[in-house]
């Protein structure tokens, strides 16, 4: 369900990269300004990429108003710490937070992080392997993704709320307030997240602004820290932000070995979930995709270049020190099922040609032949992202076989056709008669 | 009444292992288009896919013909390849013919034919020496509809 992507219009100039960058098909220009399909967007936020005209746009709250609001809370995903170089770490970020009146739940994530991977690494471990791998449920686009083109694969989502989630729901455990929260999100799916969310009825937090915002906020007038800043020791959690971190960490608490794949961008997530769908992947106990190249970093709603990002993660020494008092905490925590999902995330229901299964083979044939003449060159000057979606929308009563322009000439060349052989006609009765001739 | 068979063909070419797949993806799509419940369309697109692979791997290449209708799907495969000598043996997991140059490109596992059964109702291999093979899976629509959930497999 679309709820971080918006389109705006007065930009919009109806061309067609977007609707052929979208992985479900889920764009379509009509009258000059495109559209999304709200069932089957995604929010991966490609066709933001894939926009020359800036015309698609995150869609978050507010930031000003938020802020002016006594003691704002704000949970951020990990990328928001890797994102400058002048405010290189929590603690630093956490400080110029706070001299602006904002609090910033570092704590609270960084246990509830901990607290995912435990309860994932102890599923893992005990869980007969029949059933795996088990699928990551930390991108809410690659949720949607599943639920939407690998429905067979929904079973297999770890049933685990997301990280961000309990850890406000951890604050809200531990002070017993229930403040508004707003989240930092580095992407539209996780503007999603609190706006639609998958697994639970209503989300933890209140707003939502991107990473961007707030970085570009902080850069353009951020607040001097004094240089004695009492420094954050638990900074794991952090490497959730590039493909791979959610496998280590996930792989520290468990007491076997765990065979993990991790892979990042749509492509390779889309051909290895294909993989899985075909029984290929016996063996692998979990499987880690993320639908931005390299992973969170990789989100459009973030300010730095991911290969910087990355590149700062890489120069990050990260604690794996976990104490015996920690490992009781995060053991418990995970113990009183804080993670649990209050429903079960099942595939989205496909829309059929008909719900009579007669009547839908027979659209399918007529989606065939009108398919088959067409010139297959998935042009996009329809509106939409290929021949075959044409065809579809045609069947489906949602357009004419004449929104293709071959078939519009092809159209307009029969009937030029036809008007010169009425003008070649002469009434009978002018004709000469044939006995003379 | 005519409406009653849905049929699509494909035909596939001996070796080409960068194209394998794509009959498998199309069925999956067309089943998903008629409304057939998800689980039964993963088994489907998975008895396609393995059968696509023999083909390619070991017949030289073939005709895949899904016919599709209300009580059942049928996928036929069939080849003027070199047969397969002892079914039974062949359909054993792990037994393979595939090369060594095959089983280099992570194919040929041996896990094909045993693949196909466990994902179908019925089953029938016919297959020449020298002439070719046909195998004929089915998979009951009717039977499943009623039993499970639609769209609840794993």
């Amino acid at each position: 369900m679309a709820g971080g992507i918006k389109v705006q219009e007065a930009l919009c100039v109806g061309c067609a990269n977007c609707i052929k960058s979208c992985p479900t098909e889920a764009m379509r220009v009509i009258e000059g300004c495109v559209h999304i399909i709200p069932e089957l967007c995604i929010d991966c936020g490609e066709c933001m990429r894939n926009c020359p005209h800036n015309a698609i746009t995150i869609d978050e709250d507010d930031w000003e108003l938020i802020h002016s609001q006594e003691n704002a809370l704000l949970i951020a995903d990990p990328t928001f710490y890797v994102q400058m170089g002048a405010y290189r770490s929590q603690s630093m970020i956490k400080e110029a937070l706070s001299s602006w009146n904002v609090e910033d739940l570092i704590e609270s994530a960084s246990l509830a992080y901990d607290v995912v991977a435990f309860t994932i690494a102890k599923m893992l471990e005990k869980e007969s392997s029949v059933n795996h791998p088990l699928i990551s449920t930390y991108c809410p686009a690659v949720i949607r993704l599943i639920q939407i083109k690998y429905p067979e694969l929904a079973g297999r989502l770890v049933p685990v709320d997301s990280p961000l989630e309990v850890g406000v729901s951890l604050r809200r455990e531990l002070t017993g307030n229930n403040e508004d929260v707003t989240l930092l999100s580095p992407c539209p799916a996780k503007i999603t997240l609190v706006r639609n969310p998958v697994g639970r009825k209503k989300s933890n937090m209140k707003f939502t602004v991107s990473v961007q915002r707030l970085v570009r906020a902080l850069l353009a007038g951020g607040p001097k820290i004094s240089d004695s800043v009492e420094s954050i020791a638990n900074n794991r959690w952090l490497k959730w932000s590039i493909a791979g971190g959610e496998s280590s960490h996930i792989k520290y608490f468990s007491e076997r070995p765990l065979r993990t794949i991790s892979v990042a961008g749509l492509r390779n997530t889309m051909d290895l979930l294909k993989e899985m769908e075909l029984g290929r992947l016996r063996g692998i106990d979990y499987i880690e995709c993320r639908a931005c190249d390299l992973g969170c970093i990789g989100g459009v709603g973030n300010a730095e270049s991911r290969f910087l990002s990355k590149l700062r993660i890489e120069h990050t020494d990260f604690c794996w020190d976990i104490s015996d008092q920690e490992l009781a905490d995060i053991r418990k925590w995970s113990d009183s099922k804080i993670w649990k999902l209050e429903e079960n995330i099942g595939p989205s229901q496909k829309n059929p040609l008909s719900d009579d299964l007669n009547k839908a083979m027979e659209r399918l044939k007529e989606l065939n032949r009108i398919y088959s003449e067409l010139p297959n060159i998935n042009c996009g000057a329809c509106g939409r992202p290929s021949c075959r979606a044409m065809a579809e929308d045609v069947v489906r009563g949602r357009g004419e076989v004449t929104d293709c322009v071959f078939k519009l000439r092809e159209t307009i060349t029969d009937l030029g056709r036809k008007i010169v052989d009425l003008s070649e006609r002469m009434p009978h009765t002018l004709r000469e008669p044939r006995r003379k001739r | 009444m005519v409406s009653d068979v849905y049929v699509e063909e494909y035909h596939i070419d001996g070796g080409d292992f960068i194209n394998v797949g794509t009959a498998s993806t199309k069925l999956k799509r067309s089943l998903e288009m008629m409304g057939i419940p998800s689980s039964l369309t993963r088994r489907a697109s998975i008895v396609a896919y393995e059968a696509e692979m023999n083909l390619v791997i070991h017949a030289g290449g073939g005709t895949i013909c899904c016919l599709i209708s209300p009580e059942k799907i049928q996928i036929i495969a069939e080849d003027n390849g070199p047969g397969i000598p002892d079914i039974e043996l062949a359909m054993q997991e792990g037994y393979s013919t595939a090369s060594d140059a095959i089983r280099e490109l992570g194919f040929g596992a041996g896990m094909g034919l045993s693949n196909i059964k466990r994902n179908t109702d019925t089953l029938d291999i016919i297959s020449e020496v020298g002439k070719g093979t046909r195998v004929q899976a089915v998979i009951l629509v009717k039977s499943m509809a009623g039993g499970r959930e639609i769209g609840r497999g794993n």
